[in-house]
């Protein structure tokens, strides 16, 4: 199949990920939908979880996987750039993991209802466990309170780097801002790791040591 | 707006994955991010029905998440078949941003700021 893609000087397409996640009803899909260009598609996946069982006296890790529905959506950020939002499903449970989600996403946005905050700890848990950089976008709902972002950070025990703004998960230019703040982070912390890297690579070996006694290396052992 | 197009739901869904997939589960495929697109490099002559259906579907490059949702099956059905078509040279895999870097999330950000 000619496909328009096998042009060799074009660049080959790449996708991005990005995590949207939070409580049960707190608006993952509505921010999806608002910058995807295909309606929100739903599939499922599978997520582990981890449970210690209160029920058995052994008291051993428990692992389940069970499948889980999950909306995603796309954006087309230029020709071959192509970002997907996957929506997680809200959890409350102790220890799962959403690896087919999370495994390769640059980031998460944690999306919360200031009235719940206590729905978003499990996901906040779980990118700081994975050292996903994460950033907490408060959703405005009618008749909720404003509130001050401090507090919010202050409840939800997050560093003082990790962003925390106001959205709307309904309006266009405010979930694209939330993009932008969450990839800024990430392009932050990616060079904070790439400095890092940098500077733990040791030093070239030298090819002599000071105390290496002359006589042994290349020669060694030939006699005249 | 919390309406989507659902997948997979159908009954018959529960057994074919199996069928589809001949008991494999994961495997190599187990390994490819869902976000991975795939786009067809050979004509499907010769395939079943459930791989063809596939490679119609990536004349232009489709992730392996939407393959699933057009398929209707599970994450894992749409794995293992993309794998079986990368191995034949059917269809191509392209990279993800996870391999690439600060430079693919500059992109990002340029490219949606201009948006």
């Amino acid at each position: 199949m000619a496909s328009v893609h096998s042009d060799p000087t074009a660049p080959r397409p790449v996708s991005a990920k990005i995590v949207v996640s939070g409580g049960f009803g707190v608006g993952k899909t509505t921010l999806v939908g608002t910058v995807s260009e295909i309606k929100p598609l739903r599939t499922e996946a599978a997520m582990t979880t981890v449970g210690i069982g209160v029920d058995d006296a052994s008291q051993v890790e428990t692992k389940t996987t069970t499948t889980v529905a999950m909306d995603f959506g796309k954006l087309t950020v230029e020709e071959g750039l192509v970002l997907y939002l996957f929506g997680t499903p809200g959890q409350d449970r102790f220890g799962f993991m959403w690896n087919d989600v999370a495994d390769g996403a640059l980031g998460a946005i944690v999306l919360v209802d200031t009235r719940r905050l206590d729905e978003c700890y499990g996901a906040v848990d779980y990118f700081e466990s994975r050292g996903m950089p994460f950033v907490v976008a408060c959703n405005q709902f009618e008749g909720s309170p404003m509130h001050d972002l401090e507090e919010v950070r202050m409840a939800l025990d997050v560093p003082a780097n990790v962003p925390i703004f106001m959205t709307d998960a309904r309006d266009h230019r405010q979930v694209q801002n939330s993009l932008l703040h969450l990839l800024e982070y990430v392009l932050v912390e990616m060079e904070k790791q790439e400095a890092a890297a940098a500077a733990a690579v040791p030093p070239p070996e030298p090819l002599f040591t000071k105390n290496q006694p002359v006589g042994t290396g290349v020669g060694e052992g030939v006699r005249f | 707006m919390e309406e989507t197009a659902t997948a997979g739901a159908s009954q018959e869904s529960f057994v074919r994955p199996y069928m589809i997939t001949g008991g494999r589960t994961v495997g190599a495929a187990g390994e490819i991010p869902i976000e991975t697109l795939v786009v067809a490099q050979r004509p499907r002559d010769g395939l079943n029905p459930d791989h063809a259906s596939v490679v119609d579907l990536c004349s232009e490059p489709l992730s392996v998440a939407e393959i699933a949702v057009h398929i209707r099956q599970p994450l894992g059905v749409a794995r293992v078949l993309v794998a079986d078509l990368t191995a034949s040279g059917h269809v191509e895999q392209y990279e993800t941003a996870a391999t690439e870097g600060a430079a693919i999330v500059r992109r990002l950000l340029d490219g949606i700021r201009s948006l």
